[in-house]
């Protein structure tokens, strides 16, 4: 090959904000080329995608109830990234936290009481926790890689699920269908506005992200998070224990995406059902990839892909594109976002056939 | 520009992009806005497929009466609350749900929006403005038991299922009381892999039962990858499901059950349009012509076509009741007694196995 890469010695800040966006700008262009060359209307579905969703007031509460699991889940995530701990698994974590929060709220049936809530929602980070313990033990102890543990309890947790609608947690009065019972009154997250969907949830998400923001930025915790990432080795001479950092960074990223799966759970479902598990854990990871890892960013990268979400099903409506089209879209934004990422930190650089030679003559143009 | 599906749609959702256009101006009156929400994609060849040329047929029957518009793979949880409601918003004035999990929201949404109609496919809750409807497909599956009773060498059966609901239980049921009265020792072991479409995990399940000697398969699931298999390995065969499925298995697929939705979907219009809709459960069979056989595989000896048409032309002149009794649970114990044919209500709450199933663990 002609070509090579070469390291950056420092990428441009600039650069680094900036290829999020240009990112969002390629992706509908390219989306645009490519549904056009097949045949749809593709400004049409690019419009209908990524700005359809925005233009109402009533289309804002579908974006605030897609957007907050994505957030709070894709907080966590990207304080674990931050770490170079790779936790892929963040739906199962979601999954079981939504389990064990469903647990509370079926112990609790018939009850009232204010603490029902607040105890689902410990529950359901305790179980994400616990949930995200696993690859965290045999990551410290064995050193098993933590993507594969990880991602691989995912699709246990979602056989944990089938198991319980149909077996222990089956709606006694449910006919047979594989459902829990709807949860009584105490256990559902109230409507923060009436009239509308938008739940406690939401609010809760900003606040994550606003606390994650400020712990990461202002506490050692961040610090210490931060520097076992960028620089193992200057961490441990710091004193810094790796170990240490693995298991906070999976507990972290477990805890909150439990937190998104109680809340989901006790808001838009309000019972358990083989439906529950809907990859806002995978989604979640372009969201923390989006946002550059930053807790404030991982707002509006959550957005975006809520709107993704929302305009892929109103295109197939209103410009007849197949449902598969927003998946697309949101394909094509991950892939240029890290080819962008690779072009800030490497320059590509012409070799010539003979890198032997090629490096001398590089060697003598310098000044 | 062909006067495509897509581009059919392509005209509609632009009108329906812009209700302040005054369509009024174009027509007499205004058509009726019809929503339809699916599970998985039209291209599915399978459930999904049937409901949209159920849509199709609608169209066809009303003309300019009426207008439809479409969402795939709409899963079943808060999302589909969302879809519902932007096609309310979009001007659906009814709103097909085609899948049993949306059941929940549908009542929700409808809640919301009392001046439009929906109907809930294979669901069970109802309210002033939501309506049931369904098809005795188990009827159909007494055909294909049947046939799979005269065919089968084995005489073991495997029926891949998405979830124990009555809905599935009683078309393995169906199917395994019609294989028995051929042939009183046959079995099927039902499998159930909690999703309506996966063709990997259909697949899979298939060849796993066929190695532990099934030679006839049945499905409860949106897909052909079960006839596939099934046609791959030579076994005596299977059945399409919701549509024709001869294409995918052209040796194995014995005959298929046809879910015909369009004469439903365009009387239900029909009635929206004339005023005289009202909320109702509508579980019409192989007599009103909502489930139909297809056609028999030219490989079946004529004296077995002969038994299954025996058996469908019984259910449609009401001489044959595939659960009447004398029905013994799984277990041996009698369930029903001789002579007595079980309810809907029964059948719709159906959660035990008949003789001959062997349940899954």
């Amino acid at each position: 090959m002609p070509f090579r890469l070469e390291k950056r010695p420092a990428p441009s800040r600039l650069m680094l904000y900036a290829t999020p966006f240009g990112a969002l700008a390629l992706t509908m262009i390219a989306g645009a080329l490519v549904f056009s060359l097949i045949g749809y209307d593709g400004l049409a579905a690019v419009q209908q995608i990524f700005i359809t969703p925005l233009t109402s007031t009533f289309r804002w509460q579908d974006l605030a109830v897609k957007a907050s699991p994505l957030i709070i889940i894709g907080v966590g995530l990207a304080v674990a990234y931050r770490a170079n701990v790779w936790n892929i698994g963040a739906e199962g974590q979601y999954i079981v936290g939504g389990l064990t929060g469903t647990w509370v709220a079926l112990a609790t049936h018939g009850m009232t009481g204010i603490w029902i809530l607040p105890a689902m929602v410990l529950a359901g980070m305790a179980g994400g926790m616990a949930y995200a313990a696993i690859p965290a033990f045999f990551k410290t102890r064995f050193n098993v890689n933590e993507i594969l543990t990880s991602l691989m309890l995912t699709y246990a947790s979602v056989q944990l699920v089938y198991y319980v609608v149909r077996g222990p947690w089956k709606d006694p009065m449910g006919m047979g269908f594989p459902q829990t019972r709807v949860f009584s009154e105490a256990a559902r997250l109230p409507n923060m506005i009436p009239g509308t969907i938008v739940h406690w949830g939401v609010p809760v998400a900003l606040l994550v992200a606003l606390v994650v923001w400020f712990v990461m930025s202002r506490s050692v915790f961040g610090y210490r998070i931060k520097v076992v990432g960028a620089a193992p080795k200057a961490a441990r001479y710091a004193g810094f224990s790796t170990n240490a950092t693995i298991w906070l960074a999976l507990l972290v990223s477990g805890g909150l995406a439990g937190l998104a799966g109680v809340l989901e759970v006790a808001g838009p479902f309000q019972r358990m059902v083989p439906g529950f598990p809907t990859n806002y854990g995978f989604t979640a990871i372009i969201v923390a990839f989006l946002a550059r890892l930053h807790p404030i960013g991982v707002i509006f990268a959550a957005i975006v892909l809520a709107v993704t979400f929302v305009g892929g099903d109103l295109a197939q409506t209103t410009t007849g594109l197949p449902s598969a089209a927003s998946g697309i879209f949101q394909a094509m934004l991950l892939f240029f976002l890290l080819a962008g990422d690779i072009l800030v930190r490497y320059r590509v650089r012409r070799v010539s056939s003979q890198p032997a030679a090629g490096v001398r003559a590089a060697a003598e143009a310098q000044p | 520009m062909t006067l495509s599906r897509r581009n059919v749609l392509k005209i509609g959702g632009a009108a329906a992009a812009l209700p302040l256009l005054g369509q009024k101006a174009f027509s007499q009156t205004e058509p009726l806005k019809v929503g339809f929400i699916y599970i998985g994609t039209i291209n599915d060849n399978g459930w999904n497929y049937a409901h949209n040329q159920g849509r199709l047929y609608m169209e066809q029957e009303l003309g300019d009466a009426v207008e439809s518009v479409f969402v795939e793979n709409v899963a079943e949880g808060p999302d589909c609350e969302r879809v519902m409601r932007e096609l309310v918003q979009a001007g659906c004035k009814l709103i097909f749900a085609t899948s049993f999990g949306y059941g929940d929201y549908v009542i929700k949404i409808a809640q919301q929006f009392p001046d439009v109609k929906f109907e809930h496919a294979t669901g069970y809750q109802r309210s002033e403005n939501v309506a049931t409807y369904n098809a005795r497909f188990y009827e159909g599956r007494a055909v294909c038991g049947t046939l799979a009773g005269h065919l089968s060498k084995t005489g073991k059966a495997g029926y891949i299922g998405s979830f124990p609901i009555p809905e599935v239980v009683m078309g393995v049921n169906a199917f395994v009381l019609a294989a028995r009265k051929v042939n009183p020792d046959f079995t099927i072991t039902p499998v159930y892999i909690s999703t309506w479409n996966d063709p990997a995990r259909e697949a899979d399940a298939a060849r796993a039962m066929i190695d532990q000697g099934i030679d006839v398969i049945a499905q409860h699931t949106d897909g052909p990858a079960a006839l596939q298999v099934a046609e791959e390995r030579g076994i005596v065969g299977g059945f399409g499901q919701g549509a024709d499925m001869s294409a995918f298995a052209p040796k194995a697929q014995l005959t298929s059950i046809i879910d015909n939705w369009g004469p439903h979907y365009a009387a239900t219009a029909k009635a929206v349009i004339d005023g005289t809709w009202e909320s109702k459960d509508s579980w019409p069979g192989l007599k009103e012509g909502e489930v139909v056989i297809g056609d028999y595989n030219e490989s079946i000896p004529d004296d077995v076509v002969a038994a299954a048409e025996a058996v469908k032309n019984g259910q449609i002149d009401g001489s044959m009741h595939i659960f009447t009794g004398p029905i013994n649970d799984h277990t041996g114990a009698e369930k029903v007694a001789a002579g007595v044919t079980l309810t809907d209500a029964d059948l719709l709450s159906m959660d035990w196995y008949v003789e001959g199933v062997i349940p899954p663990a």
